[in-house]
């Protein structure tokens, strides 16, 4: 059964046709937004005390070396939770693009090569980084003992004043630092009011959805195969692929993307293995004690989140691709000689016509909207 | 589906010994067997998810009633030659008891549940289908 066939004259001609099974392919892309989780290896999250003392973390360049760089100094808030660059920087360039925090909090493995396991153990990772905010845990220590407003802040979130172990500090400051980021969810957009009122039957608003991004939405969910990895209401499963991008960084110099990812969490003493995993049933430590490094994990890189997707130019995981249209045509045209699959690629050359280009990028921008203004952090202890 | 499944155990379980009760609980679950072996299993939480951890909580039994144990639980997406990225654990319980902790199928599509199982000096690889949206 079509829902077009139930559809007043007027308002078919705004709708393509959708089956059942496309119906319940789009509805799995929401609702937006789920609610807020709680980290339960992060015994601050969600508490407003720990948010707050985050977000002032979050903009304090004193977490780093030299002073001047903050976490905010790539990620930020106008530029989609990103630094709006191909490649990051830190004291030196980098190899990969900054990753947006839009949903972050959401997610279940974190970085482009998924080293991190938790938002808090990945926070650590820049600011420890010489390449990047290359602070020390001594550093962090100090900053939350001897300042009088984060030494309120931090006895306020975490009830007890600062101690004098430093790696305890850094750990508890990137707990806070999560707390806050955990918060920073994306707005509805085109697309969920379109979702909603598919799933609602509610046939004025769904004639609302441009055609273009609805014959986009149906290749994305169909011949597309898009929402195989981009699935769920975050379009993403949160976990890796190998999309065809070149593995060179520079000549003689290869990205293994997850592989070497997989590495760094096993050596990681801040895991969910760790004594610093706050969980005490264990079960926020299954992907991390159950997860296997695979040949296949060379060159696969984290399957980002299309929410906000318009806005986070460059793309893919080294910024190689500078606008939608070429992430787009990237996937119609991309080499299965590179992907050097077994199987039935999941990543295919999908041949699109320019028309259906153009609608592929307009469903894809209709997961954008405009977030509202951000106030100023509230003060930690007025 | 679940209701096929619940079906399928009805059925079988009729016709399993009464010391390999296939019934697993819950009131959902399969049961695949071969010449020589019954293997009765449900998953933990009871719907399986896109990306979600799950366990798979098993009943080994053979049709002799020779103790069995169960090796290795593994899944495949065969179109793709997709294993899990995750490797479960199994930890035994009481008679043929088994739990398979650690699975989760990493995308929708078809997943081939493998079932390593050995009774004496007889090993034997069984599977079952998930169709998973």
């Amino acid at each position: 059964m079509l829902l077009a066939a139930l559809m007043s004259p007027a308002a078919a001609q705004e709708l393509v046709d959708w089956s059942i099974d496309e119906v319940r392919a789009i509805e799995r892309h929401g609702p937006w937004p789920p609610p807020l989780v709680r980290d339960p290896s992060n015994r601050v999250s969600g508490m407003p005390a720990a948010i707050a003392l985050g977000e002032h973390l979050f903009n304090d360049p004193r977490l780093s070396a030299n002073g001047r760089m903050s976490c905010a100094t790539c990620h930020q808030a106008g530029r989609n939770w990103s630094d709006g660059r191909a490649k990051g920087f830190g004291t030196v360039d980098l190899d990969r693009r900054t990753p947006s925090l839009w949903n972050v909090g959401y997610a279940h493995w974190f970085g482009w090569d998924g080293a991190g396991d938790s938002l808090w153990a990945q926070t650590i990772r820049p600011i420890l980084d010489r390449r990047e905010m290359a602070g020390s845990a001594a550093q962090v220590g100090r900053l939350l003992r001897d300042d009088k407003d984060l030494a309120c802040g931090y006895e306020r979130a975490f009830g007890s004043k600062a101690g004098v172990d430093d790696e305890h500090l850094l750990v508890d400051a990137v707990k806070a630092l999560a707390a806050f980021q955990a918060t920073l969810v994306s707005p509805r957009t085109r697309f969920d009011a379109f979702r909603d009122a598919l799933v609602a039957g509610d046939r004025a608003a769904t004639a609302r959805y441009p055609l273009s991004e609805q014959r986009g939405l149906k290749l994305f969910i169909g011949t597309g195969n898009c929402d195989t990895c981009h699935f769920g209401p975050r379009f993403t499963n949160g976990e890796f692929g190998d999309v065809g991008i070149a593995f060179f960084v520079r000549p003689g110099e290869v990205d293994s993307g997850r592989l070497g990812g997989l590495a760094k969490l096993a050596n990681s003493p801040f895991n969910l293995l760790g004594r610093y995993n706050d969980d005490a049933s264990g079960a926020s430590a299954a992907r991390t004690r159950h997860v296997q490094r695979l040949h296949a994990n060379f060159g696969e890189f984290r399957v980002p989140s299309l929410r906000q997707v318009g806005r986070a130019a460059a793309y893919m995981h080294d910024g190689s691709l500078a606008t939608l249209e070429e992430v787009v045509r990237h996937y119609s045209e991309v080499s299965l000689d590179r992907l050097h699959s077994d199987g039935t690629p999941l990543v295919r050359p999908l041949g699109l016509t320019p028309q259906q280009r153009t609608d592929l990028v307009a469903f894809l921008r209709s997961l954008d909207a405009d977030p509202p203004p951000r106030l100023a952090p509230p003060s930690l202890c007025p | 589906m679940r209701f096929l499944a619940a079906l399928f155990i009805f059925l079988f379980a009729n016709a399993a010994s009464a010391d390999c009760p296939l019934d697993l609980g819950r009131g959902t679950g399969w049961v695949v067997f071969s010449d020589h072996y019954m293997i009765a299993f449900r998953p933990e939480p009871i719907r399986i998810e896109v990306g979600q951890p799950f366990s798979l909580l098993f009943n080994v039994c053979t049709k002799s009633n020779s103790p069995a144990e169960l090796l290795a639980v593994d899944a495949v997406m065969p179109e793709h030659k997709h294993p899990m990225n995750y490797r479960p654990t199994i930890v035994a319980g009481a008679d043929g008891r088994y739990r398979a902790d650690g699975l989760v199928f990493h995308m929708p599509g078809r997943w081939e549940l493998s079932i390593d199982v050995r009774a004496g000096e007889e090993s034997e690889r069984l599977t079952h289908d998930f169709i998973l949206k």
